[in-house]
């Protein structure tokens, strides 16, 4: 290309209209300390800021409240209602609502109210304990695999992917099969995280390996310390905010599940109240006594709802991606 | 010559008038709560055609705010709420997002700031070339000249500019064609031996496909020594205009890529740092627009790489006419390229004016701090001994408080013989990343590592502390062989030598408050209890100059300055001998960046620390460091004290660092 305007090294020979030499009043900007802190900004953790966000959240204070009210309901039944659950009595089958039994009566004569009520506990320690063994599985497994990576980590994640191509809910239906003479909650906790834990593994593992690149870990071992205590103390609880939202969001889909299995007959033994089984025995009556069917799927249907609410709620307050860096 | 284009240009400026004229801009960003907060506040610049303008200003200061709204792309919440932006006397303030449209490409152009992030990793580089051809429905065929060029070449080329078919770019298909035509009618017009062999060289290398245009082919046959009237039939007959793909190599390889045609098939992971803001350059001049806004465009980049590019640019620009508003933080490198210098503080233009004199006599306090903190400038380590009322002369031999007692060995680490071998995906052989690198560190010294990205020097530094190690080479710490360590000796090494890394923002972790990480340290190698340490991780704040009251804070709260101040007290609290600093200041703003460095240099002088300075940028050496190791593709290449180095480097690769160093031959006066 030939030059046809090179300008030496031009530097202004003569000024041009409108860039005189300007210096502003000081007055103006006053010079201010180089890189100061600002002491009276309140103090933020992530963990605060989540919180922050949170309580400024209409979803979450909605769902807190209704989620409160169901433990509350689950711990202490005793407070709603006075009455016996298994208390039946077949003089009273599919009786109307009464003074006292506001939902009225199922095929058994028991009262509907009491069977809701109690069927809470149930729900939801089915939620709560298979998502806690799954969250503690699948952080095991998945840490391990992040952290140390190699053999350990290809073989780890063959069983995760093996895993992962099991319908949970046949998986279970299958196993539960094998034990259908002595049912139990703990087992359907166990199917439950057997066949869940693969999600969580999968999330885990990546936000490992994710943290354990970052520079403060090579800082730590820098400063002497060992690579047990980089992964707890550092790795892990940077990696702890989307386990938490998983966990969240998928402790209703174990309340559903306990439910799909309950009334499928292969999840809780007949004598444990569960909404999934009075779903299950009222619907042989549908056409004739809706009602029965419908308080506890409503009920079922209100607690999954909360806690997918909650689940948002976190999941928007822990973004990694929402997060200042 | 150029004496006459420069007043050509002075003139021909001033009866156009500024092309941008930015008179009292005010731009809000509204924030979550609704507030407005003041990015911009009455703030006044203009460029004229042709000219190189620049806005320094630290992070923060509105400089790249002010720029994207003269483009229209402010970011987010961001609005114009006061003043006016003119562009060519046209108001453009407030403007809609359909006339900006228009605007950008073919008025205005773009090099962003990060080369990494800003081109798409899906699309080959010669597509992105042309998108932004295709959005401006350029004509691929003829050559887009500016007013400013056309006016000047009409004036002073020999060559007269015969309406739009000189403007004819060179086609692939006829160069051959052209070549051989070249070579005949040099032979006819009697040009032989040295004289043709350098003629044909030339024409190689000027007669780029799709960025040579016919007048100039004909104008180098003519200077070449052919017949005026057989040259312009030989242009006529050969150059007829180029395809898309021809123009796309000739757009890449004007921006300063070799081997254009193949490289534009290729996809931005294949490319360099340098290599993609070349691509960035070719994109945003490829519709020839009158005023190009260049955003740090070489922030990210190595020194030498950063004056090769802005040469380039300049020749390019300075060919095309094309003005250019430069945006940067490093005022040694604004002054250094531009005409004029804007200065802007907290949202406002604090001062501006020509580019020398600003330097030379900056008025405001600010400019003045920022003219003071320029790395460039003498060195800042003698200025802060100074400061603390000490004998410069003492410091300078390492005659630092208490060394009688120090000295257990003179040399505290030695490097011998290191060599250091990556396996490369998909390739057979090992890459050296580190070739047979011997030196020692001085107690109480600095030893600064200088080289470009992939040198090796990190890789240095990691070996150094233990966190990587050698394939061949032995590290030793005050005499002993840092490999033969077994786990009590290795922990009270770490205890002894800490690091400082790049990366303020990686290097805590987010979810420790500040007096969690500067204890950390403390509990690691179980030193005192809960009262003692918090005792300790005070004094360590007041030792960095920073608040106690930040002990309850989280990383996320500070600035990049202050967490790298949290860094190092982090690495002081085990009272180490060494202290190995990664880049510590290097993404750093000036102001800051100087301040961070006088810490240093106090802490050594107080605590008598020897310290292994890794960094790409010679400047800062000149500030630090007692002795400079210079490397290059992993090996070293020149090992002196700094005065000799700067004074009077041997190696080549040493003196074009040097020459790199923005603004390092301005004078500067302190007034």
């Amino acid at each position: 290309m030939t030059d046809i305007t090179t300008k030496s090294d031009g530097y202004a020979v003569e000024t041009l209209p409108g860039q005189e030499r300007y210096v502003a009043p000081i007055e103006e900007t006053p010079l201010q300390s180089v890189d100061s802190v600002d002491e009276n900004a309140p103090a933020t953790s992530m963990w605060a800021d989540a919180w922050r966000t949170l309580r400024r959240n209409p979803l979450f204070i909605i769902s807190g409240l209704l989620i409160l009210f169901i433990i509350v309901v689950a711990i202490a039944p005793g407070l709603f209602t006075k009455q016996d659950p298994n208390a039946c009595d077949l003089a009273n089958s599919l009786s109307p609502a009464s003074d006292g039994h506001p939902f009225g009566y199922d095929l058994q004569g028991c009262d509907v109210y009491t069977r809701v009520v109690y069927g809470t506990r149930t729900s939801l320690s089915v939620g709560i304990l298979s998502t806690l063994l799954v969250v503690i599985l699948g952080t095991l497994i998945g840490s391990v695999a992040g952290f140390f990576g190699g053999w350990l980590d290809a073989v780890l994640s063959r069983i995760t992917d093996i895993f992962f191509a099991l319908p949970m809910l046949l998986g279970a239906i299958v196993v539960l099969q094998m034990f259908k003479t002595s049912k139990s909650i703990w087992k359907i906790v166990l199917v439950l995280a057997l066949f869940g834990w693969v999600g969580v593994a999968r999330i885990a593992r990546s936000a490992v390996m994710e943290s354990k690149n970052l520079e403060f870990n090579t800082a730590s071992t820098a400063l002497g310390s060992t690579p047990a205590r980089n992964l707890f103390r550092h790795i892990l609880p940077n990696s702890l905010a989307p386990i938490i939202v998983i966990g969240t969001t998928s402790l209703a889909s174990y309340i559903v599940a306990e439910a799909t299995l309950s009334f499928l007959g292969v999840g809780l033994p007949t004598t444990t109240v569960s909404w999934g089984g009075d779903i299950s025995s009222a619907q042989t009556n549908l056409q004739t006594d809706p009602l029965v069917l419908f308080y506890p799927a409503a009920a079922l249907a209100i607690t999954v709802l909360a806690f997918i609410m909650m689940g948002d709620a976190v999941k928007d307050a822990l973004d990694p991606k929402s997060r200042t860096a | 010559m150029t004496e006459n284009v420069n007043s050509d240009l002075r003139a021909m400026q001033k009866e156009h008038g500024p092309l941008l004229e930015v008179s009292h801009l005010a731009i809000d960003f509204t924030t979550d709560t609704g507030k407005a907060v003041h990015a911009v506040r009455d703030s006044s610049f203009s460029v004229y055609p042709g000219q190189w303008v620049a806005i320094v200003g630290e992070s923060g200061s509105g400089k790249s705010t002010s720029a994207m709204a003269v483009l229209g792309l402010l970011p987010g919440t961001g609005h114009v709420v006061g003043g006016s932006i003119k562009l060519d006397g046209k108001e453009i303030a407030g403007a809609k997002q359909s006339e900006f449209d228009k605007l950008r490409g073919t008025k205005m152009g773009l090099v962003p700031q990060d080369p990494m992030s800003n081109l798409n990793p899906v699309w080959r580089i010669g597509t992105q070339v042309k998108e932004a051809l295709k959005a401006n429905n350029m004509d691929v065929a003829h050559e887009k000249r500016s007013s400013l060029a056309k006016a000047l070449a009409a004036g002073e080329a020999a060559v007269q500019l015969k309406g739009n078919d000189d403007e004819t770019f060179l086609g692939s298909k006829e160069l051959p064609e052209l070549m051989d035509a070249a070579k005949k009618a040099l032979n006819a017009a009697g040009v032989t031996g040295e004289a043709f062999d350098k003629a044909v060289a030339g024409f190689e290398s000027e007669w780029v496909p799709g960025s040579e245009t016919r007048w100039r082919v004909a104008d180098d046959l003519i200077k070449a020594g052919v017949a005026s009237e057989q040259a312009w039939s030989i242009a006529k007959k050969y150059v007829l205009g180029a395809t898309m793909d021809d123009r796309i190599a000739g757009l890449l390889s004007e921006a300063g890529l070799p081997d254009a045609a193949t490289r534009a098939r290729q996809y931005p992971h294949e490319f360099s740092g340098g290599m993609r803001q070349r691509a960035l350059i070719a994109i945003g001049l490829a519709c020839r627009p009158d005023l190009l806004i260049a955003d740090e465009p070489t922030s990210a980049l190595d020194v030498t790489v950063q004056k090769r590019i802005l040469d380039h640019l300049r020749m390019l620009t300075d060919n095309l006419g094309t003005a250019v508003l430069f945006i940067t933080h490093d005022l040694g490198l604004a002054a250094e390229r531009a005409q004029h210098i804007v200065v802007m503080y907290k949202g406002q233009v604090v001062e501006s004016g020509p580019s020398l004199e600003v330097l030379q006599h900056p008025q405001h306090p600010y400019t003045k701090r920022l003219v003071a903190a320029a790395p460039s400038l003498a060195s800042q380590r003698l200025i802060s001994a100074h400061e603390r009322g000490e004998n410069v002369d003492a410091l300078l031999e390492h005659k630092v408080a208490g060394e009688a007692a120090l000295d257990k060995s003179e040399h505290i680490i030695t490097v011998d013989h290191l060599v250091r071998e990556f396996k490369l995906p998909r390739k057979k052989e090992m890459f050296k990343a580190v070739d047979d690198v011997s030196f020692s560190v001085k107690r109480g010294t600095t030893l600064a590592i200088v080289g470009e990205s992939g040198s090796g020097k990190s890789t240095v530094a990691n070996m150094v502390l233990h966190l990587l190690q050698p394939t061949s080479g032995k590290v030793f710490y005050e005499g002993r062989d840092t490999s033969t360590f077994n786990a009590k000796d290795l922990l009270n090494f770490r205890r002894h030598v800490q690091p400082v890394f790049q990366n303020p923002y990686g290097s805590l972790d987010p979810m420790y408050s500040i007096y969690r990480s500067i204890e950390e340290p403390l509990r690691i190698h179980k030193i005192g209890d809960n009262k003692s340490r918090e005792k300790r991780v005070r004094e360590l704040l007041d030792m960095v100059e920073m608040p106690q009251s930040v002990m309850g804070r989280y990383p996320n709260e500070l600035s990049g300055g202050q967490r790298q101040r949290i860094a190092i007290a982090r690495a002081m609290a085990l009272d180490p001998d060494v202290i190995v600093c990664d880049e510590a200041v290097s993404a750093l703003d000036v102001l800051v960046q100087d301040q961070v460095l006088r810490l240093l240099n106090d802490l050594q002088a107080e605590k008598g620390l020897s310290y292994l300075f890794i960094t790409h940028d010679l400047a800062v050496v000149r500030q630090i460091a007692d002795e400079v190791v210079v490397m290059q593709h992993g090996r070293l290449v020149e090992h002196a004290t700094t005065d000799e180095v700067f004074n009077n480097p041997k190696m080549q690769y040493t003196r074009d660092l040097l020459d790199a160093i923005p603004g390092g031959k301005l004078q500067l006066g302190l007034d």
